[in-house]
């Protein structure tokens, strides 16, 4: 979309002309209403106790559209206030953006005070861009109450609209938005969509899948015009960790299902997805606001003794996934348990386990891109698999897994950090999933072919998709219909698997206190209906100290 | 020697209990206020449920709540009854584990005699303030090393001759009686079921259903004593801390570490290492010249490295330990257990004193104003933080050196 031409005056008399005084005093959740330089709206990120990530991108001229190369460096300024008309202007400064950057503005505002909502908002040639909300993490030592994180995953644009981050947007409780990766998506139009025929609810911009670093910034400011997404984005800070999609579908470290030779080499295009993600997220890539200083993604978010949350990158250091020849037929490969594989990489794993071990907080929350709960057919007592493979090492250790893209297809690493928690006495840790477009409640067995007469330690809830197909989207049927039996066999065969929704897309609501941490499951309507409406549809809680996740009633008020 | 009187107090069902106490030489106190420490030995956090065990759940709601509590090394039952009562780490007590090397006797021994215990505990030194006190005890090696203490003390019986320890149900009556009878300002109280069926099961085939039973019963138990409390009026003086000494893990029968062998077959270390073993934690004793102790250290860590099943090892100095936990503390994973000097000397299951077993239940709970309701607190509660809760709700001063624990009450 080409961008109006930004003479000063026209916009200055255009802004005032449409949004009346808007331009300086819009408040949060008008990002709609945002004047033309700054189009992508604002967000913020990655909250600390005294500072957090601010994040926008200006158009300075009209040539300067994403992942142009065009336009010119210019000066924008950001202010951080306690009032939303900006009268207590607590932190401010300026940076540079040019198309180096692609026009995108990120910078870590300090100085700000701990568990505090404040205002924000850029400035670019004397006009001010919308106003966007953020909150300050709780100080280190503190014990606060309650946390209520939105949680989301995989929003396909092609495959629908994106209600769940409106009605998110609408909620004014929480403290963040954890996003468990998936945030857009690479596929040309016509790849991958709404339902079996893929219809594209809306077309992806390039019209082309994403390979180069103008396809990963264009497509990166097609979502960042989304209305739903602006208006989340402005409101609530986010925590994000990339999935395989932000590069290419089932992404390892060397490759991608969806990498072919002739789109080039794969860690240059990797590389410039990384660019490209570093410059449109509110997000410390490589530990720092700063663009192009690393692209180490897991980090730690601490809010105060409550809780900790560990934000995992399970793509850039794991191996090629295992063989599975007519996935979703279980794999017989005995690879998946080699322990030489590794879907976290060395490094990681170790700054995993100090996150587990350190108990600086009670709830260690860690946000886990694709599913660490055993599915697989039949669940094999670790007694029996490990003497049998003593004879033929053919066996996946846990059993045969149906997605050898999640743990269940690196099963070593998985037993370590199972095997971590349960050495050291672990309690209260939650991984928090997206990936899979399907809303699961486990208890995480230490042997999934005993349980339950061998123990949980630790739980997992999984968020379905914000529109990415699910099971029965892709079979055709109607809701509540194969996929009943389908959820019945898993947990039939998974005794540790509790709930189990393949059908609906949404978002998800986590609530955490001192007693429990209880995750809502919200669904929406049609995705392809602009204004689909939300309702709760489960929830499931673990109790302090128990690691075994149980149904709740209803949603947290 | 202090003159001390024994008392018959009929109990429920017609037995009499026999409780023998010392004279106070002190003005009795004029306060109402009560404590009541209840250790239910081995229980696991997440087994306190409104389902299973809704007197103990609904104590713990109506209190406040340490899910983050944490047992200390080594996670067993007589260090950690130490230091609840003492409120101050093992190197100051002298009693790190259940089973030391005594070097001087040359004798692997529990630390069960008065004076292993070198610290000033509560019972002690509430006395001066004229605040009575009670130990109600269900292992015989508790009753052994807190000795002459209390004010009042009941004698474990009858005792189970497997498990060494007097059932629930006996503890209770002695507990309810002394409180009714002799109405100490402090009772601490040890229930051993939990503990001793994860102990005494040789088998493992049934210890699901006798762990489940065990956990019925005690929650029955600290019903009666809660409604004993109630009808007695005593409730809304009373502070109520419930807690577990160590958690508790299970191991197959195959999941057996023995040390003895592979330090034997060291040539530094053959027949120059005695071993303690704690179920999940291996004391190691280098018994050689004193000048070879560090090389010994070193080839001890190497050696237990390489053995399955072994965790970690810590020089006792990291864990807080005494000169009376030896040279090498080694744990084992979840799971396994320790079985030294001879691979069939620790049959049991059901074992703790590893990592694995340092979450526990711990609340604050009772009548009195000072509990604070309906809370769960992020803190990391410890076993020694019982002396310091209960020393500042009689306005106690701190001990000598302080309290290495804190007050669990603000």
């Amino acid at each position: 979309m080409t961008p109006p031409d930004l003479d000063r005056r026209s916009l200055l008399t255009g802004a005032a002309g449409a949004a009346g005084a808007a331009a300086v005093t819009l408040t949060a959740g008008d990002a709609h209403a945002a004047p033309p330089y700054f189009q992508h709206g604002v967000a913020s990120g990655d909250p600390h106790p005294r500072s957090v990530v601010l994040w926008t991108r200006v158009t300075p001229t009209a040539a300067a559209t994403p992942g142009s190369g065009r336009g010119p460096r210019v000066g924008v300024r950001w202010q951080v206030a306690t009032d939303r008309r900006f009268r207590r202007v607590v932190s401010s400064g300026t940076t540079t953006t040019g198309p180096g950057r692609d026009h995108t503005v990120k910078v870590e505002a300090g100085g700000l005070s701990p568990a505090t909502r404040y205002f924000y908002r850029f400035l670019y040639d004397g006009v001010a861009g919308p106003t966007g909300r953020t909150r300050t993490a709780p100080a280190a030592g503190s014990s606060p109450d309650r946390l209520r994180f939105g949680v989301v995953s995989c929003a396909n644009l092609q495959a629908g609209w994106f209600s769940a981050y409106r009605h998110l947007a609408d909620r004014d409780d929480l403290d963040a938005v954890i996003h468990l990766g998936d945030y857009l998506y690479e596929y040309a139009p016509g790849e991958y969509g709404y339902g079996r025929s893929n219809v594209n609810v809306r077309p992806h911009e390039p019209p082309r899948e994403m390979v180069a670093l103008a396809d990963y910034r264009q497509r990166h400011a097609q979502y960042k015009r989304d209305p739903d997404l602006q208006r989340l984005h402005a409101r609530v800070p986010f925590v994000v960790t990339w999935d395989d999609h932000e590069v290419a579908n089932d992404q390892w470290r060397a490759g991608a299902e969806n990498h072919q030779p002739d789109e080039g080499d794969y860690l240059a295009r990797r590389a410039a997805a990384h660019r490209a993600y570093d410059e449109w997220m509110p997000v410390r890539l490589g530990g720092t606001a700063d663009v192009g200083d690393g692209t180490r993604l897991y980090r730690r978010l601490r809010f105060g003794t409550l809780a900790e949350l560990s934000m995992l990158d399970l793509r850039s250091y794991r191996d090629q996934q295992a063989a599975q020849p007519a996935p979703p037929v279980p794999s017989t490969d005995g690879g998946v348990s080699d322990p030489a594989r590794t879907v976290t990489g060395d490094a990681q794993m170790a700054w995993l386990k100090e996150s587990l071990a350190s108990d600086r907080a009670q709830w260690k929350l860690v946000g886990n891109p694709v599913m660490i709960a055993p599915v697989v057919f039949p669940p094999l007592p670790a007694e029996l698999s490990r003497g049998v493979n003593d004879v033929t090492g053919l066996l996946p250790e846990d059993g045969l897994p149906y997605n050898v893209d999640q743990w269940d297809g690196y099963t070593a690493d998985r037993r370590e950090v199972f095997r971590f928690l349960a050495d050291n006495g672990i309690t209260d840790t939650v991984f928090l999933t997206g990936d899979i477009h399907s809303g699961w409640a486990c208890d995480l067995p230490l042997d999934a072919g005993t349980y339950p007469l061998s123990p949980s330690v630790a739980t997992e809830f999984v968020g379905t998709s914000v529109t990415s197909n699910n099971l029965k989207d892709i079979t055709g049927s109607p809701p509540r219909t194969t996929s009943i039996g389908v959820e019945t066999a898993i947990k039939t065969a998974n005794r540790h698997v509790k709930y189990l929704n393949f059908d609906d897309h949404g978002y998800a609501v986590l609530d955490v206190t001192g007693a429990r941490t209880q995750m809502d499951y919200y669904v929406i309507g049609d995705r392809a209906d602009r204004n689909a409406g939300s309702t709760w549809t489960a929830s499931w809680a673990t109790d302090a100290t128990t690691q075994k996740v149980r149904p709740v009633d209803g949603p947290v008020a | 020697m202090r003159r001390r009187a024994f008392l018959q107090v009929g109990a429920a069902g017609g037995a009499t209990l026999l409780f023998s106490s010392g004279a106070t030489g002190t003005a009795h106190a004029a306060t109402r206020r009560r404590a009541y420490v209840l250790v239910v030995d081995g229980c696991k956090p997440g087994e306190i449920t409104t389902a299973l065990t809704p007197h103990l759940a609904g104590l713990r709601s109506d209190g406040t709540d340490f899910p983050r509590a944490r047992s200390l090394p080594v996670m067993e039952t007589i260090p950690n009854h130490v230091m609840m009562m003492t409120g101050v780490r093992p190197d100051r007590s002298g009693v790190p584990a259940n089973s030391v090397y005594d070097r001087g006797e040359q004798a692997v021994r529990d630390l069960d005699r008065p004076d292993d215990l070198r610290f000033p505990t509560l019972l002690e030194r509430m006395r001066p303030h004229g605040l009575t006190t009670g130990t109600v005890l269900s292992k015989e090696y508790l009753y052994g090393i807190f000795g002459t203490r209390a004010t009042h003390r009941w004698e474990p019986a009858p005792v189970v001759p497997v498990s060494g320890h007097a059932p629930d149900q006996f503890t209770m009556d002695a507990a309810i009686a002394m409180v009714r009878e002799l109405d100490p300002h402090l009772v601490f109280v040890n229930l051993g079921d939990c503990d001793r069926v994860g102990h005494s099961d040789l088998t493992g085939t049934t210890l699901q259903a006798a762990r489940t039973a065990a956990l019925v019963s005690v929650d029955q138990q600290v019903a009666r004593f809660v409604s004993m409390l109630k009808d007695t009026g005593r409730w809304q003086d009373a502070v109520v801390v419930v807690l577990a000494d160590h958690s508790m893990d299970w191991s197959l029968p195959h999941r057996v570490v023995s040390l003895a062998p592979a330090l034997d077959a060291d040539p530094l270390l053959a027949g120059n290492v005695q071993i303690a073993d704690n179920g999940g934690a291996d004391l190691l004793y280098w018994t050689g010249a004193a000048e070879e102790r560090d090389a010994a250290v070193a080839r001890m860590r190497a050696v237990v490295a390489g053995v399955e099943g072994v965790l970690s090892s810590h020089e006792p100095a990291a864990l807080r330990l005494g000169p009376e936990a030896g040279d090498l503390v080694v744990y084992c994973e979840a799971g396994w257990r320790f079985s030294d000097p001879e691979v069939y000397a620790n049959p049991i299951p059901g074992n703790h004193g590893h990592p694995a077993t340092r979450p526990i239940p711990f609340f604050v709970s009772g009548g009195h104003r000072v509990v604070r309701r309906g809370v769960s607190s992020t803190a990391v509660a410890r076993t020694m933080d019982v002396a310091p809760t209960v020393g500042a709700f009689f306005g106690l001063g701190e001990p000598r050196g302080g309290y290495d624990g804190r007050s669990r009450l603000g």
